[in-house]
């Protein structure tokens, strides 16, 4: 599924590049939202604003640097502290694109269905919410989306080693609280 | 369409309108007045159409609607006779050329059926009432009573308002620039649709100086009508 035949750094100027990515990845971001926020909405917008963002920073991608997909999830993140720390006004002020504008009933019975479906995946969040960030965010990337470490590396700009140190630490931390974590998500810590 | 759809399609007008705004790309943005008269013999209603870019892969796409109306959508400028053969077995004889921007067929090569009887200083004409009247008198046409805009781009074509003998002459010319969308609507096509019931002429390309003029919207707002009008 992942789209190697012409990097990010084309895909802000040539529209079947970009149409190709999209395709390629709305999903896996529509699915990386709504494991975070829980409103079918905001999910909405916020996969809107994350393909805007990608049209602003696609020159910041680097192949070296590691996959389109750890590049891609990195903007999403990114895209989802900012929302954070806006005021919910301010974002509506700021998105050039209004992603909830373009849902229909049956996109939101859609949202609805991927929001039930990553509810465990919330309730992780939940019960991460006691480690330290730098930990918590490795470990977001590789248990809950499924990213591999040096795939997590390139979406926190940091070295792999690094990575993996983070995600030993929060993986012991975890294991001192049990039944915390649904089973099926402590499979990949063990 | 889904949110997915929409989405993309959002997406690509402001990739689109990113582009426009770059400095120092392309040709010279052109637009189009939505009701281009030729002066003399052939006032011909010439349209410009803006169009959201589509996702469809297909040069065009002819379909019969349940009221016996024919939509032809074309969303790429190629194979005209391949439009005339598929029109034809609809029961419509249709001549289809696309044309280059700046270009045109030349003048005279058909006879149209029911020339609006409108001189070229009506057709410039800032009163409202003559206005009015030049209007209905285009639109009163057999050329377009026979056909109609479709909402999103394409044309409605009414087979039962052409006669057997008639011949419908269509001419499409696509803007090089293709950067329009819902917020900056913008002619990224342009056509002519008449009918006759004589012989149609080859199309001969001549130079059309008044593609190149530019149009101000504020002056000529009737020539920016909202995107997939």
């Amino acid at each position: 599924m992942r789209f190697r035949r012409t990097g990010p750094v084309g895909i802000s100027t040539d529209p079947e590049a970009f149409e190709a990515f999209y395709r390629c990845h709305v999903e896996a971001v529509t699915r990386f939202m709504a494991r975070r926020v829980d409103d079918p909405h905001t999910v909405a917008d916020l996969v809107a604003e994350v393909f805007v963002a990608v049209l602003d920073s696609a020159h910041t991608y680097r192949s070296g640097l590691g996959s389109e997909i750890g590049w891609l999830y990195g903007v999403a993140r990114n895209t989802l502290s900012a929302e954070r720390r806006r005021a919910v006004s301010e974002l509506r002020l700021a998105t050039r694109i209004s992603g909830r504008r373009l849902l229909d009933a049956d996109d939101l019975s859609r949202m609805e269905e991927r929001l039930d479906a990553e509810s465990p995946a919330r309730r992780a969040f939940e019960a991460m919410a006691g480690l330290p960030d730098s930990e918590r965010a490795v470990l977001e990337l590789v248990v809950v989306d499924q990213l591999s470490v040096p795939e997590a590396a390139a979406a926190l700009g940091i070295r792999q080693g690094t990575t993996r140190v983070r995600l030993h630490r929060a993986r012991k931390a975890l294991r001192r609280i049990p039944g915390v974590i649904s089973p099926t998500v402590m499979e990949g810590l063990r | 369409m889904n949110f997915e759809e929409r989405l993309l399609m959002e997406l690509k007008t402001e990739m689109n309108e990113r582009a426009a705004r770059r400095p120092a790309r392309g040709p010279l943005r052109r637009r189009l007045p939505a009701v281009v008269a030729v002066a003399g013999v052939a006032a011909a209603a010439l349209v410009a159409v803006p169009m959201v870019t589509g996702t469809e892969n297909a040069a065009y796409a002819l379909t019969r609607n349940p009221d016996g109306s024919i939509a032809l959508k074309i969303n790429e400028f190629r194979n005209p006779e391949q439009v005339e053969r598929d029109l034809d077995e609809l029961g419509v004889t249709a001549d289809v050329s696309y044309v280059k921007p700046g270009k045109k067929c030349a003048p005279g090569r058909f006879s149209t059926i029911g020339e609006p009887r409108v001189t070229p200083e009506e057709l410039r004409s800032k009163d409202p009432a003559v206005r009015d009247r030049v209007r209905k008198a285009i639109e009163n046409t057999p050329s377009a009573r026979a056909h109609d805009r479709m909402p999103g781009g394409g044309l409605r074509i009414y087979p039962d308002r052409i006669k057997p003998d008639w011949t419908v002459v269509m001419e499409f010319t696509e803007n090089e620039d293709q950067t329009s969308g819902p917020e900056k609507p913008r002619a990224l096509w342009q056509y002519l649709f008449q009918v006759t019931d004589g012989p149609v002429k080859p199309c001969v390309l001549v130079d059309d100086p008044s593609w190149d003029a530019p149009i101000d919207p504020l002056k000529n707002p009737e020539a920016f009508p909202p995107a997939g009008g």
